[in-house]
């Protein structure tokens, strides 16, 4: 009898784990455990049976019909775990995407490449240690002209046609007038400065696609005790390699403007080709960047500031040129249309 | 300055450097070569001669020509120049020669053979400034001595030149004479100057008398010259002036630039026959008209200076000669004028007339003051060679000029520290000597210098160091970042602020624009709420367009829009912040501008702009400069006029004072701008942004439960959220915050009326809230809306 229960129990996990193959869901799974695992299943309900079976023999059979049917409950989990699986899988399969739906971002402004420059330059000085003045765009002949060694009637004014107003004042033509502002607001005890002023600046040009009655610039003065040309080198040098690439070098030029003494044309090698020569350097492999000098001592000494005791360099740079450069902008009338189209390129860092 | 490289090679040895090499030395020496400029070019060029010339079988104007070409033959040309004949030399380009405008190739016209070209000037590239009619209008007609076969054609005529464009700037006026470019060339290529010494010769007595009467002219001398023969030039002085882009004239003018050219300084000549006495005299005080030699008049002022003779005009000084005085064909004796003007007096007079010249314009950048003498010699040397002068008088001169040596005292250690370099003095000393400077004084480390009379620029010691440093190279400056104590600098609160607000602007989707400050006289007093002060004009406008400096950004912001829808840019929403002056007022204003549909976060369609996203960016920037509404309010509009809304509109005010105005742009305006939609905010920055406002202080929140209870108010429609807002934490002191979360008109709600639904916050700082405070408390509201404003709870 104990032989025959065992017989049993084999041929009911034989027929189990044949079915348990075949099942596909979970309603199917359930059934399958009502009918062989559960209490009044049909492998546990051979226990019941157990009254026939002499005791000797108890222990025997009740492990072995325990461990069948343990052996067909591991098989049923395992299958169950598999059904599981495939349904998440399905699932997942079914809740995809499509990725390339446009993301609901928030919405960004673009900004235009003129304050794109600034804050750009802005950052690397304020790195530096400078700090920003900005001046007006309405000014006097005295801080845009005479104290930058400019006097009236001076030839060096027919470099800078400028636009005049009523009451006596001008529209700036360079940035510089921010310079003469800070040396004068300071010299009653003069401390040394490091400042940028950047800004915009008018002169009477027709508008064409290099030219514009309205530019931008950014201005730079140090001024301290034993300030070279070595360390206007050094600075622009930095500046270079921050705004256009760390193999960036510069070279300098002489040339003049009244209120530096020396002064220097900045080139810097090009950045699209390395200085190997292209449309974009005009073949030099140096592009021409921005103007600076030692502050003329006849300028420090006109804003209060004693040229045998400080010394100084200015230099400054073209706001729309260095973005028309870096961006291949074509037209710098461009920069003040603001077709959205235009300034879709440009996103403000 | 144009620079021939030929007549440059007169007096410096250029062996084996090249027009380039001195372009880029004295581009980096800081007289920058814009260009070289070659005068004319072709390939394959002989000189022939015509041996026969018939008409073409063909043709009413072409004729069939056999040109004898030497070493190359004879060979047929068709030729459509109505100058050439028989016997006539030519310059002809042989098949294969390449010309500015094209190759020349064997080729049929109308039939018959032709075997290259005769050229005219003009078609190897000259100028047709520098040509004659008759030269442009055919071939070039070389002279009989001619050499037929010659191939170097170009050098024979004197056109194998490169002409070097030189930018000479404004401290480097001396740059404007060929004499001194050869000093700085011969300087930066360590070669000689070979500039000729012009000796003084005994010269005949005479009455002629020169003077001045007024400062403006500190100097004045005058030559006189009998029996002089005007005529063409000679070849040399004609292929000298080409290249420095001036057309020859006759002997006398062309001497004339030609000195001018070479030594900086400008002559006058006058035709001594014409003038009324033996004397010219420079005054300053005539008022009235100047007959000119170009056959104009001018009005003269108090001011010009002016060469008279006995009174009358004679020249406006440095510009132009009057027609009175002019040298003709007839003329037989002259004055040579050589003088210094005040270059401030001459650029106001050629500036206000509109009148320049090859010599006001050298006055006007300044001249060497020390060199009227040698001019007059180099000028006389030409007269009696060229012109045959048969009697040439003193110099008489009229010279109040201190000539003295400029002398610079300056120490090879303040040249060293200036540049941040470390020269020694002997290299020091040797580029000035070639820089032409004289040691006059060794005092060890320090020299005193003497200044070469031309450099009118070199005023001190700081004009040493840069000649130092920019003819031994600026390579030789080694970087050294400067030093200083450190300062906390960084920005100001006021710049950090106006950061905050344009990130602000950008990261919800509003674009920073760049406008023009000069608008146009129509666009200044519009959405002129803010400034409402006098703009100021320029007294020199370009256009009318630009005219007028903006009191207010919209005006330049609402052009933004209109360019932009019609660009097929349908939604905009923008802003600026631009420093605003008129007279009497300087500030900083921040505008924005939205047209066409918003697009939130997710949504697809989009809803057009209003009122209330253009009140969220002002709601939000005055959170972010810490400005809560007891300081800054948004009332509603009294302003009237046809540019805002009014009902969609509002006023920003501090207190009474207008900082600014928000609101839905006027049915009227958008019609002007052809828009559909805009809302727009200006808003004065100046004040705001450099308000105190008080420190961050943290106030932790109440430890006990905050609960919220919904009503939906029944509301006239005149009834706003302000009033229900201000009436419920009114009521109560345990409501603490009124919010909205719906607004509904229509189905169910009576005409006049809305259905406003906001919710209640409650709680109290030292107990939990019971429900029947929280009742009460609600009850007290409703109680009080009611009353007030005849509200209706909806269910």
């Amino acid at each position: 009898m104990s032989n025959a229960l065992i017989e049993k129990a084999l041929a009911l996990r034989e027929e189990a784990m044949e079915k348990l193959q075949l099942i596909k869901d979970e309603i199917a799974l359930d059934g399958f455990f009502a009918a062989y695992l559960s209490k009044k299943g049909s492998i546990k309900g051979l226990l019941s049976n157990m009254k026939d079976v002499p005791p000797e023999e108890r222990g025997n059979v009740g492990s072995e019909v325990n461990r069948l049917s343990a052996e067909v409950q591991k098989a049923f989990e395992e299958r169950k775990a598999d059904i599981e699986k495939r349904k998440l899988e399905k699932r997942l399969k079914e809740e995809a995407i499509d990725i390339s739906m446009p993301g609901r971002k928030a919405p960004s402004g673009r900004i235009n490449p003129y304050h794109l420059i600034i804050d750009e330059v802005t950052d690397i000085f304020l790195s530096m240690g400078y700090e920003v003045i900005e001046g007006r765009d309405v000014e006097e002949d005295k801080y845009n002209f005479e104290l930058l060694n400019v006097p009236k009637d001076h030839p060096s004014r027919d470099m800078q046609d400028t636009f005049y107003l009523d009451a006596g004042k001008l529209l700036r033509t360079q940035t510089s007038a921010a310079q003469a502002h800070t040396m004068v607001e300071r010299s009653l005890d003069p401390t040394p400065i490091r400042m940028i002023s950047p800004g915009k600046a008018y002169r009477r040009d027709d508008d064409d696609m290099t030219h514009s009655h309205q530019f931008a610039q950014i201005e730079g003065l140090v001024v301290d005790k034993n300030i070279s040309i070595a360390n206007l080198k050094a600075t622009l040098e930095l500046f270079a390699k921050k705004m256009f690439g760390p193999k960036r070098e510069i070279r300098l030029r002489s040339s003049y403007f009244p209120f530096t003494e020396p002064s220097v044309e900045v080139d810097v090698s090009c950045f699209a080709c390395g200085g190997k020569g292209c449309n974009i350097c005009k073949g030099t492999g140096w592009i021409e960047i921005l103007g600076a000098g030692m502050v003329n001592p006849k300028v420090l000494k006109m804003c209060g500031y004693d040229p045998e005791v400080w010394s100084g360099f200015a230099f400054g740079v073209g706001v729309e040129r260095v973005a028309m450069l870096r961006y291949g902008i074509d037209d710098i009338r461009r920069f003040y249309a603001n077709d959205m189209k235009f300034l879709d390129g440009f996103i403000g860092k | 300055m144009r620079v021939s490289y030929k007549w440059l090679k007169q007096y410096v040895d250029l062996e084996g450097i090249s027009p380039e090499e001195v372009a880029d030395r004295l581009t980096f020496a800081g007289a920058e070569v814009e260009g070289i400029e070659t005068l004319a070019s072709g390939t394959n060029l002989v000189i022939g001669k015509i041996i026969s010339c018939t008409p073409h079988p063909d043709s009413d104007h072409l004729h069939v020509l056999q040109v004898d070409e030497g070493q190359f033959g004879v060979e047929q040309i068709v030729c459509g120049a109505p100058n050439a004949r028989e016997g006539l030399k030519v310059i002809v380009s042989r098949p294969g020669a390449k010309l500015p405008g094209g190759e020349i190739s064997k080729s049929k016209i109308r039939g018959v053979e032709s075997n290259g070209m005769c050229c005219s000037l003009l078609e190897l590239g000259v100028d047709k400034k520098y040509l004659s009619e008759k030269q442009v209008a055919g071939i070039e007609e070389l002279p009989e001595e001619a050499p037929i076969g010659e191939t170097d054609v170009l050098g024979y005529l004197g056109l194998d030149d490169k002409v070097l464009e030189v930018s000479v700037l404004p401290n480097r006026p001396d740059l404007n004479a060929m004499e001194n470019v050869a000093r700085e060339v011969a300087c930066l290529f360590h070669r000689d100057v070979k500039i000729p010494s012009i000796k003084e010769e005994k010269a005949e007595k005479t009455s002629f008398k020169v003077g001045s009467l007024t400062p403006k002219c500190p100097q004045f001398s005058g030559k006189v010259y009998r029996g002089v023969k005007n005529g063409p030039s000679p070849k040399w002085l004609k292929d000298i002036l080409i290249a420095e882009g001036i057309r020859s004239i006759d002997t006398i003018v062309d001497i004339g630039n030609y000195v001018m050219l070479l030594t900086g300084q400008p002559l006058n000549m006058y035709d001594a026959d014409k003038l009324e006495k033996e004397e010219l005299v420079v005054i300053d005080d005539y008022e009235g008209d100047f007959f000119a030699m170009d056959g104009n008049t001018y009005k003269l002022e108090k001011g010009d200076l002016l060469v008279t003779s006995n009174g009358k005009p004679v020249c406006l000084a440095g510009i132009m000669t009057a027609d009175a005085a002019r040298i003709d064909e007839n003329t037989k004796n002259i004055v040579v004028e050589a003088a210094n003007f005040d270059y401030a007096s001459i650029r106001r007079t050629s500036n206000r007339l509109g009148l320049a010249s090859d010599s006001s314009n050298r006055f006007c950048k300044g001249i060497n003051p020390h060199q009227a003498e040698y001019v007059q010699e180099v000028t006389k040397a030409l007269l009696v060679s060229l012109c045959k002068a048969e009697k040439v008088y003193e110099t008489v001169d009229y010279d109040t000029l201190d000539h003295a040596k400029k002398l610079v005292e300056v120490s090879i250690n303040y040249i060293n520290c200036r540049l941040g370099t470390s020269f020694s003095k002997e290299e020091i000393v040797n580029v000035l000597k070639e820089d032409h400077f004289l040691v006059r004084e060794d005092k060890g480390d320090t020299l005193v210098l003497e200044v070469p009379p031309y450099r009118i620029d070199i005023e001190g010691k700081a004009d040493i160091s840069e000649e130092v440093i920019r003819l031994l190279g600026y390579e030789n400056v080694h970087s050294i970042l400067p030093t200083s104590e450190l300062a906390c600098k960084g920005l100001t609160e006021s710049q950090t602020k106006k950061r905050m607000i344009r990130r602000y602007l950008l990261s919800s989707g509003v674009s920073e624009v760049l406008t023009y400050t000069l608008i146009a006289e129509k666009d200044v007093k519009t959405f002129d709420y803010i400034t409402k002060k006098e703009a100021y004009r320029l007294s020199n406008p370009l256009t009318v367009d630009r005219e007028y400096v903006r009191t207010n950004l919209m005006p330049s912001l609402l052009s933004v829009l209109s360019y932009n829808v019609n660009h097929q840019n349908k939604d905009v929403a923008i802003f600026e912040i631009s420093d605003i002056d008129a007279k009497d007022y300087a500030s900083r204003h921040l505008a924005i501008a939205l047209t066409g549909k918003a697009y939130q976060m997710g949504e697809i369609g989009g809803r057009p702009y209003d009122f209330y996203d253009v009140k969220g960016y002002l709601e939000g920037i005055l959170t972010l400069l810490g400005l809560n509404s007891n300081r800054v309010q948004i009332v509603p509009w009294t302003l009237g006029g046809e540019e805002l809304h009014p009902g969609r509109s509002a006023e920003i005010r501090m207190g009474k004072k207008l900082l600014g105005y928000l609101g839905e742009l006027h049915p009227l305006a958008l019609k002007d701008l052809g828009l559909d939609n805009a809302v727009i905010l200006e808003l004065d920055l100046g004040e705001l942004l450099n308000m105190k406002v008080s420190e961050i202080k943290y106030k932790p929140a109440s430890r006990f439960p905050a609960v919220t209870r919904d009503l939906a108010l029944l509301l006239d429609e005149k009834v706003t959220f302000e009033e229900i807002r201000v009436e419920s934490l009114r009521a109560d002191s345990l409501i603490h915050k009124v919010s909205v979360f719906d607004l509904y008109r229509g189905k169910g709600v009576p005409e006049g009326k809305k259905s406003l639904a906001i919710t209640l916050t409650l709680y109290a700082e030292d107990h939990t809230l019971k429900d029947e405070e929280i009742a009460l408390s609600v009850k007290k509201a409703i109680d009080a809306l009611s009353r007030k404003f005849l509200a209706e709870i909806r269910s």
